[in-house]
């Protein structure tokens, strides 16, 4: 029997059980101390002076260390532009600088955490504070105070695509509908809060155990700020408490793995520990980038988009995280997976005092999609046409050009899954085109009761995108003497809660020909393990998959020939991919797309305003489930996190200070709280360079589901919603603006 | 500092005899003093539901109590419900349904749902949600959480 294509049990399942797998808070080492932070309680300001000495002076106090001890102050996965610690005296000229609430000022070094915590309070840092501008809008402007003065404007990204000509398009279309669209912060809430150890190894490499999406990124971060070479500098994963992206930049991993260096210079030989609070974590690590998209398509009678002009505006926040990236894709994908033959996008990201944004499951995709996708369903309303037969007359095809003008790479399925989805919906191929079965019909309990159905679909990238450098590294030993007796794979991807490790060992199994349980694993350590890339962008199992695929080959090869053990390890890169054309956008953006679409029934009780997500059917073509279970979670959970995003999850944040920064206050879902069903359908359309045919999925399902519910919240109310969270006051607020129009 | 105070709990069947701070949380004894890392903390303030241990066999959340109040009390951990040799019906069945992704809140909702099985033998769907609805989970969806729990709850009748 194959191993992959089965819903084995996690190898890492009966650890988490039993409460024996150790996250990054339960490791304890002899005689550790503890570490702090001291953030900033500002949102902008320059510190003139630090004074720690009433600090240090506390017993039990080992050390404090601020700007002045960290020997090159910047980092930044894109851009370095953050400081480690603010303040005055390091080699970094405006690193004296807070820009946001959760900048780091001072690292204190106790016997235990609670004299830790008392010793911040002895640091006494002086301010001098700056204008805080917290609006992107304003942030822009040419005269604005710049919150970075060395980068001479707070815009630090843009993208623009021209295709054909919009002017000229849209003056011959039947129908224009316009938009702004706002979408919000948000939270990723993984529930395990960022924590760590960092120690001085038998190697004498600084060490950090810590939580992360990507060892070897983080290494090199680390390295970059201590100006140690990267190989004096180790990073282990442990278990990993979920991450969907908030993992992706730094957190803890250079304070902690500075605290260990600098202890160790002083002759102090001991292990540090940091655990953060939940309010530590919230303030401490970015959020899902808020975005202004202004938009207009134009589309003829018979329902073919001919034109759409977007302006996107990305609150970036204090510094540039992944902001740039997260922009290059919601400019590709503003547009939706259609054939548009005029198309003008400007899109720019924006410095502010609020949190940093960055990373967070679907990568810009759902905020683009929300505004795509609502403007489509805009469309079918002013034609009097079905959604989904919109979609059908408009979506991309095999060959077809995107904005970028190059074609997708072969394997597209949007049709499929768009096909799949509707008629698990209850929509009917006619004559006519697609309709939906009793569209009007839809029996409610109450009479304040209203029901809508929606729909919405979309395309996702796997893989780094626009030319960034991608690849990802396997090795594999084989042991044994007549027969393999076992298979050893070292791999440095981060099993962050999705499983990824699981699916490493089934496909090491498939691809060796061996019992999975003949698979040992040897996973995310920098010291054993090569670069993998990152476990975001939906991409470990595409990247992984080929890496161990090709590892297993070669090693299998160097087995025939007799080598014991047999060794090998092997880099995939996949084909090349090209940034933005400055002044077009012309490129070819990847190499690997997912495909999704989905419907759903929604109830809103227009007296309370409250909007109840009853049944979602989602249809995911993901190549090959290597475990279907697996891939079934990763469904159900992206749904389930995208209507928190949707109707529930409220991140609000005011003159630069965060009003949410608690799990009492930043609300996501409890089971109460999900859709009544969830229906998840597996298609499996092999991408022809996936491993097995498999792609990339885990983004995918989260983006649709907002312009979805936003659409069936139309059809029960008549109400179209440009903006969410959809709490009882907004909806309600917009059925007022209804009635009164 | 507070003065400390001397405390006899019995966990997991063990009698443990601490001096602690009086305020030091019950979440952060089981951890910290005791090393049973098995119970979690994720928020500190009784929300999330990952630091559930049974308190006199009672569900509780152990970030919301004091050590000084389980002098004398008996508090069982995530760590007492079975071994990977001898697992709990609940362990086994959120294995095998994958009701589990990055596994931070499941000794919560295993002690949670360890007690409820007890008193709901043959819970419906509807009971389990409800019972669920203090234990958050941001991986799953929960609903091969709720399918876990009928399926532990089903064999647990069968014995």
């Amino acid at each position: 029997m194959s191993a992959i294509g089965h819903s084995t049990v996690r190898v890492d399942a009966s650890d988490k059980v039993t409460g024996r797998a150790l996250y990054p808070g339960d490791i304890n080492l002899p005689n550790q101390a503890y570490m702090k932070i001291l953030f900033s309680d500002r949102p902008h300001a320059i510190i003139r002076e630090i004074d720690t000495t009433q600090a240090e002076k506390l017993p039990g106090v080992l050390a404090v260390f601020t700007a002045r001890d960290v020997p090159n102050n910047e980092y930044g996965l894109g851009i370095p532009d953050q400081p480690v610690l603010c303040g005055p005296g390091s080699n970094k000229l405006y690193a004296d600088r807070v820009r946001f609430i959760g900048d780091q000022v001072a690292l204190i070094i106790a016997e235990t955490e609670e004299i830790a915590h008392k010793a911040c309070k002895l640091v006494n840092v002086v301010y001098e504070d700056l204008p805080i501008i917290t609006d992107v809008l304003e942030a822009k402007k040419g005269d604005a105070f710049l919150l970075h003065p060395d980068r001479g404007s707070n815009v630090f990204g843009s993208y623009r695509i021209r295709k054909g000509d919009v002017e000229k398009a849209f003056a011959k279309c039947d129908v224009i509908v316009e938009g702004t669209y706002t979408t919000p912060a948000q939270e990723h809430a993984y529930l395990q809060p960022e924590a760590g150890l960092s120690y001085i190894d038998e190697e004498g490499r600084v060490t950090v155990v810590v939580a992360g999406q990507w060892a070897h990124k983080d290494q090199e971060q680390i390295a970059h700020a201590l100006n140690l070479p990267n190989e004096q500098i180790r990073v282990i994963y442990p278990a990993i408490g979920g991450a969907f992206g908030g993992r992706e930049d730094m957190s803890v991993q250079i304070v902690l793995a500075l605290a260990a260096w600098r202890l160790s210079q002083r002759g102090i030989n001991r292990p540090v520990k940091i655990i953060w609070s939940r309010e530590e974590s919230i303030i401490g690590h970015h959020k899902r980038h808020p975005y202004i998209i202004r938009t207009r398509w134009g589309a003829t009678q018979q329902g073919k988009v001919i034109a759409a002009e977007v302006e996107i505006i990305a609150d970036g926040g204090a510094y540039a995280y992944t902001s740039p990236k997260v922009l290059g894709n919601a400019t590709l994908m503003c547009t939706g997976p259609y054939v548009i033959e005029n198309v003008k996008v400007d899109a720019c990201t924006v410095y502010t005092n609020n949190l940093p944004n960055g990373a967070f499951r679907g990568f810009g995709g759902p905020q683009a999609a929300f505004a795509a996708e609502t403007q489509m369903n805009k469309l079918a309303d002013a034609l009097g046409l079905d959604p989904v037969e919109i979609r059908w007359r408009n979506l991309l095809d095999e060959g077809d050009l995107l904005s970028v003008q190059s074609p997708l790479p072969k394997g597209v399925s949007i049709r499929q899954v768009v096909e799949d989805c509707a008629l698990a919906a209850g929509w009917k191929k006619t004559a006519n085109g697609w309709r939906r079965e009793n569209a009007q019909n839809a029996a409610t309990r109450a009479k304040y009761l209203k029901r809508g159905v929606g729909f919405a679909c979309a395309f996702k990238n796997v893989g780094f995108s626009f030319g960034a450098p991608e690849q990802c590294t396997a090795t594999i030993e084989l042991h044994g003497d007549a027969t393999i007796e076992k298979a050893i794979l070292y791999h440095a991807g981060a099993d962050v809660g999705q499983g990824a490790h699981t699916a490493f060992r089934q496909m090491a199994a498939h691809a060796l020909g061996l019992p999975v349980e003949k698979i040992e694993l040897r996973m995310s350590d920098t010291a054993t393990s090569q670069n993998s890339g990152s476990a975001s962008a939906s991409r470990l199992t595409f990247m992984a998959g080929n890496s161990i695929k090709g590892a297993a080959e070669e090693a299998l090869k160097k087995w025939h020939n007799e080598e014991r053990p047999a060794i090998a390890t092997f880099q995939y890169r996949p084909p090349a991919t090209t940034p933005y054309n400055a002044e077009t956008g012309e490129s070819t953006p990847n190499f690997a797309y997912g495909y999704v679409a989905e419907a759903t029934e929604v109830e809103v009780d227009i007296e309370t305003g409250v909007v109840r997500i009853d049944k979602v059917w989602c249809s995911n073509d993901v190549g090959k489930a290597i475990n279907p279970i697996e891939v079934e979670g990763q469904i159900e959970g992206a749904v389930i996190q995208a209507a928190g995003y949707t109707v529930l999850e409220n991140f609000i944040q005011k003159n630069g200070q965060v009003l949410t920064p608690s799990l009492s206050t930043y609300l996501i879902p409890t089971v109460l709280d999900i859709p009544r069903e969830v229906e998840t359908r597996i298609l499996e359309y092999p991408d022809p360079i996936g491993p097995w045919g498999a792609r990339g999925m885990a983004e995918m399902p989260f983006m649709p589901l907002a312009p979805a519910v936003i659409a069936a919240v139309h059809e029960a109310t008549g109400v179209w919603f440009n903006r969410f969270p959809l709490t009882p006051e907004t909806v309600l607020f917009g059925l007022e603006e209804q009635q009164t129009a | 500092m507070s003065k400390k105070v001397d405390i006899k709990v019995t966990v997991n069947g063990k009698l443990y005899e601490r001096s602690v701070e009086p305020r030091m949380l019950l979440s952060d004894f089981i951890r910290h003093e005791l090393g049973l890392t098995g119970t979690h903390t994720g928020c500190e303030h009784g929300v999330c539901g990952t630091c559930t241990v049974w308190f006199d066999g009672e569900p509780v959340r152990s970030c919301l109590m004091f050590a000084v109040q389980a002098d004398g009390h008996e508090v069982h951990t995530v760590e007492s419900l079975g071994t990977p040799d001898n697992l709990h019906p609940l362990q086994q069945a959120f294995m095998e349904k994958h009701a589990l992704q990055c596994g931070f809140c499941t000794p919560g909702m295993l002690m949670t749902f360890a007690h409820f099985i007890q008193r709901h033998p043959n819970p419906t769907d509807e009971e389990i949600r409800e019972a669920m609805a203090g234990n958050l989970c941001r991986c799953t969806g929960y609903e091969n959480i709720v399918e876990a729990v009928k399926l532990a709850a089903q064999r647990m009748a069968g014995k």
